[in-house]
């Protein structure tokens, strides 16, 4: 540990930090273009310049290490004067497009230049022209004019992604970004240069242009893309998803999520394709109807079977408290024949992020009851009852389980089918009721992803069952101020509900004791009831997640 | 101390290229004494000849020798910079042409003294004419056992290699020299780590000049006390000044450092072209601050007299202006060689020195207004010191010097009307 003092307070510190670490550690906010906690230091973009006493010039905190009884000043005469010229600098040949731009509002150099900038140039010349709209791979757009080459896009692929794509060519004022020769920006994370882009050079082909950053939510919520869970923010607009992008969580994913989770892990919930109304099967043909009806088709069809005539699947796509519910339900009903479908990709992951199981919930799934002590029992065991008709009702949480060849095959056997469906799928086709459930973007709920950390999902986009203001869900600009003439104030709100809470309404039709107002209750009552979630409540869980008790080999998944 | 006039490095010996009169001439002798020497005993040497680095920093060449890891688990490298892309800068490549056993002798007792066992040697690409020449040199001096394995029969053994430069200023900045021969693009590193810790390919490294390691084996085998009783003695030894520009003899002249400016530039190069008078003189490359033509007298070429003279000995590259010199539209044309070789890594060099062009051209066209000289100045100070490396000064030197030297010029340069002219809204933004 060593001494500093930095503006005048004093701190100690460890002694292997950079001045920007100490200072970032103790609150103090340096500006940096180029640095970034994650990726090697390069130093190029110098706004990070501090002073040091005994130091003749000024040195960049970013690359300077801490020394016992080291005095850094970060607000002096000499450091404002430095630090402004390299903003007047960084300006003098970078478009002021702020109008247009998509990171306006979000955009370090924009704040930077307003916090720090003395406002005005004095360069009055013609900027370096460079190219514009260069689609660098099938995700990301370069404007080279923008970009202020900070070099932390080359160094994420470099470092973290291991795959160089990125590379700067020409030199001076000159220099611009680009792929190597023949390459594009294809990896599998290459959206994250969008985040670390401090400025607006490098922008999603599938965001740019759709909204003002301000005009949007933001909402703390967790990737369904795979078992890993990364942490996101769910950016909204009008009641709509515009863009995910990777939330900190140290232990999960640092800052960055994969392509495929950022772009196919939220369109659904606005699709056209919406399950809007629960539905029953009347002459052949699925027709909306009301909750109440619906509810009545189903429990009445099911009170007669016999018990061992009805098995259910879980969905490792809920989350644990859908799924405790069901197996709860199951259970009060005196169903034993209950699994999940797993959905594991072998191919598809890698050793950062993305898990080969793509579902975000097994190991929670099959805590909370969604699993059979034998094999006599699993999910195949139930398909092959299906198919010999000793199983004649199924009911199935949230997951088209006939995009598996061998299920689909087997489902018109059933005589009744039961399902929870967010949107119009394959598994629809063989239903004979469907509650139209709420998405994991619309709902409260936990996920326990691949290692056990169980994380906590809000909603992001309200449905009928809860309103924005009074249900405390992150506002925008807009849905704190928007008038009725606004034009993104009017979004559709769907008549959707969460699984738990149609698993609830059932289970009190069909005499069940037990009835739970919030998400929170359900979960509490799993952490009471299940050792694995021992010690945790809804509220210690917290923004970045809690580990459960199960050791590691307790919760692997088969695969 | 003026009286010294014998020629170290470059003596009027024809043929001293060939191996066979290096030979007859002492060669090699200077590393078959330091092989007999040890190596710390060889570094002392050097640190008692008190050799300062020639590459324009002046760094004491046995004190940089005594960082590098005595005991190292990583190969450790030399590379030798002949890079000299400084304007104004031409000295290396004479050795190159007429003495390339006396820089590889100095080089093998540098990695004899440091433990190396490979030595690099960067030249700018454009020196094809040198680097065959060196090349034969090496491939003789192979055949003769002074380099690869065994040196002399000795345990030492080291390789020397030849990595040509693609043209970028840059790369003559050692540590963009050391990524430019790994393969990776031309741009300076953050310091520290320091290269004598992380060099080459993250090795313990030491750069030195040509003409740095040309002096050494005169070190070692004449004595250290010898050596440093030539010229002055915080800056001992011959340089090699490159006189260019308005002389009447222009050429590489060794001289012992100390010496008179007027010498060099009356009696070596024959005086200014036409008889005319000196307006100004840079002393050591394009980076270094002028001196006025009416300064002249009295300035002596060692590093400590020259920063009395708020500049600086440098490469010794000698550039003479005459009295009918357009001192702006050198500056511009310098700045525009700084503007072309920012390597773009770090911020104010890179915006800078195209915004300092811009504003200079601006001068040129007769477009300029007051505010501009300040201005100008302004964007000079603001690169001077914040950069990642040495050459961001190096950009604004030159122009901090000739505002300060020459303000009158650009005053008379100023657009007449200008300040008359100023900013008049248009009649609808006028608020009544």
């Amino acid at each position: 540990m060593v001494k500093i003092t930095i503006d005048e307070k004093q701190f100690e510190v460890e002694n292997n930090l950079t001045i920007i670490q100490a200072a970032r550690q103790n609150g103090i906010h340096i500006p940096h273009f180029c640095w970034h906690p994650k990726l090697s230091v390069s130093g190029n973009c110098r706004v990070c310049l501090v002073e040091v006493e005994k130091m003749p010039k000024l040195v960049i905190a970013c690359a300077t290490q801490v020394t016992d009884g080291m005095i850094i000043q970060t607000n002096s005469g000499r450091v404002v004067k430095a630090r402004n010229a390299v903003l007047e600098f960084i300006l003098i040949n970078h478009p002021l497009d702020c109008p247009i731009c998509d990171e306006a509002g979000e955009c370090k150099l924009q704040d930077y230049a307003y916090k720090y900038s003395v406002g005005e140039s004095r360069f009055e010349f013609d900027k370096v022209r460079k190219p514009k709209r260069v689609e660098l791979g099938p995700n990301v757009m370069l404007d080279t004019e923008r970009c202020i080459m900070c070099s932390r896009c080359i160094r994420f692929c470099d470092e973290i992604v291991n795959k160089p794509q990125l590379v700067f060519t020409q030199r001076g004022d000159h220099v611009e970004l680009t792929t190597f020769q023949g390459q594009k920006l294809d990896n599998d994370y290459s959206m994250n240069v969008i985040d670390l882009c401090p400025v607006g050079a490098l922008t999603s082909k599938d965001f740019r242009f759709k909204a003002r950053v301000w005009d949007m939510s933001a909402t703390d919520s967790v990737c369904v893309g795979c078992s890993r869970g990364c942490n996101t923010k769910m950016w909204v607009r009008n009641n709509e998803i515009l863009r995910l992008t990777p939330r900190f969580n140290s232990s999960v994913n640092q800052y960055w999520m994969c392509d495929h989770g950022r772009l196919n892990s939220f369109k659904n919930v606005n699709a056209a394709n919406r399950v809007n109304a629960p539905m029953f099967r009347k002459d052949g043909m699925l027709i909306d109807v009301g909750w109440d009806e619906a509810m009545a088709r189903a429990t009445s069809e099911l009170k007669s079977f016999k018990k061992n005539e009805i098995a259910a699947f879980g969905s490792a796509h809920s989350t644990n408290e859908d799924n405790y519910l069901l197996a709860k339900l199951m259970n009060h009903m005196g169903v034993h024949r209950i699994d999940f479908v797993p959905h594991i990709e072998d191919a598809k992951q890698d050793s950062l992020l993305i898990k080969a199981d793509k579902t975000p919930n097994s190991t929670g799934a099959r805590l909370v009851g969604i699993k059979s002590d034998t094999d006599e029992y699993s999910y195949r065991a139930i398909i092959d009852d299906i198919r010999n008709g000793k199983i004649k009702a199924l009911y199935v949480l949230d997951d088209d389980i006939a995009v598996v060849p061998e299920i689909a095959e087997v489902l018109p056997k059933l005589e009744f089918l039961v399902i929870h469906a967010s949107n119009e799928n394959q598994t629809m086709k063989y239903a004979d009721v469907v509650f139209a459930s709420s998405t994991y973007a619309e709902k409260h709920g936990t996920f326990t992803n691949f290692e056990g950390r169980v994380q906590k999902n809000k909603p992001a986009v309200s449905t009928l069952e809860h309103d924005r203001v009074l249900d405390g869900m992150p506002l925008s600009r807009l849905d704190r101020f928007g008038a009725h003439n606004d034009r993104w104030t009017k979004g559709i709100k769907r008549d959707t509900r969460a699984s738990w809470r149609i698993i609830n309404s059932i289970a009190a039709i069909l005499g069940a004791k037990w009835k739970y107002n919030k998400c929170e209750d359900v979960f509490n009552e799993i952490a009471s009831t299940n050792s694995s979630f021992y010690g945790l409540t809804y509220e210690n869980i917290g923004v970045t997640g809690a580990m459960i008790q199960k050791s590691q080999e307790q919760v692997t998944v088969r695969s | 101390m003026s009286e010294f006039n014998e020629k170290l490095l470059l003596p009027n010996i024809p043929d001293l290229h060939k191996i066979e009169v290096y030979e007859q001439n002492n060669g090699y002798s200077g590393l078959r004494k330091a092989i007999g020497m040890t190596a710390d005993a060889v570094i002392d040497e050097v640190k008692k000849s008190n050799l300062k680095g020639r590459g324009g920093a002046g760094f004491p060449t046995g004190l940089k020798w005594s960082f590098m890891p005595k005991q190292s688990a990583k190969p450790k490298y030399l590379c030798a910079n002949g890079d000299e892309g400084e304007p104004g800068t031409f000295k290396d490549r004479q050795i190159f042409g007429f003495n390339p056993h006396l820089f590889i002798e100095g080089s093998l007792i540098a990695a004899y003294a440091m433990g190396i066992k490979a030595v690099y040697v960067y030249i700018r690409g454009e020196y094809v004419k040198w680097i065959k020449i060196l090349q034969q040199a090496i491939d003789e001096a192979y055949s003769k056992n002074y380099i690869g394995k065994n040196i002399l029969g000795s345990q030492f053994s080291t390789d020397v290699y030849i990595v040509r430069g693609a043209g970028a200023y840059i790369c003559g900045e050692e540590s963009s020299l050391m990524n430019s021969i790994e393969g990776e693009r031309g741009y300076p590193r953050v310091k520290p780590p320091f290269p004598a810790q992380v060099g080459l390919w993250g090795c313990p490294t030491t750069i030195n000049n040509i003409e740095t390691l040309a002096n050494v084996p005169l070190i070692i085998l004449r004595g250290a006390e010898w050596y440093s009783q030539i010229g002055v003695p915080k800056h001992p030894g011959t340089l090699l000044f490159g006189v260019s520009g308005h002389v009447k003899k222009p050429g590489v002249y060794e001289l012992p450092t100390g010496s008179l400016l007027t010498d060099i530039i009356f009696k070596h190069a024959g005086g200014v072209r036409d008889d005319k008078k000196i307006k100004a003189v840079i002393p050591g490359g394009s980076s270094t601050k002028w001196i006025l033509g009416g300064e002249l007298d009295g300035v002596k070429m060692d590093a400590d007299s020259l920063k009395a003279y708020d500049t600086s000995i440098g490469t010794g590259g000698v550039i003479v202006m005459d009295e009918d010199t357009d001192v702006i539209k050198v500056l511009a044309r310098l700045t525009h060689f700084y503007h072309h070789e920012s390597c773009g890594q770090c911020t104010p060099c890179r915006e800078g020195c195209g915004w300092m062009e811009k504003i200079l051209n601006r001068f040129i066209a007769g477009e300029a207004r007051i505010e501009d000289v300040d201005l100008l100045l302004n964007v000079a100070n603001n690169i001077e010191g914040n950069t990642v490396c040495a050459l961001g000064d190096a950009a604004a030197w030159p122009v901090q010097s000739v505002i300060k030297k020459f303000r009158g010029e650009f005053e008379k340069r100023v657009k007449k009307i200008s300040s008359e002219k100023k900013y008049v809204p248009p009649p609808h933004l006028i608020s009544v």
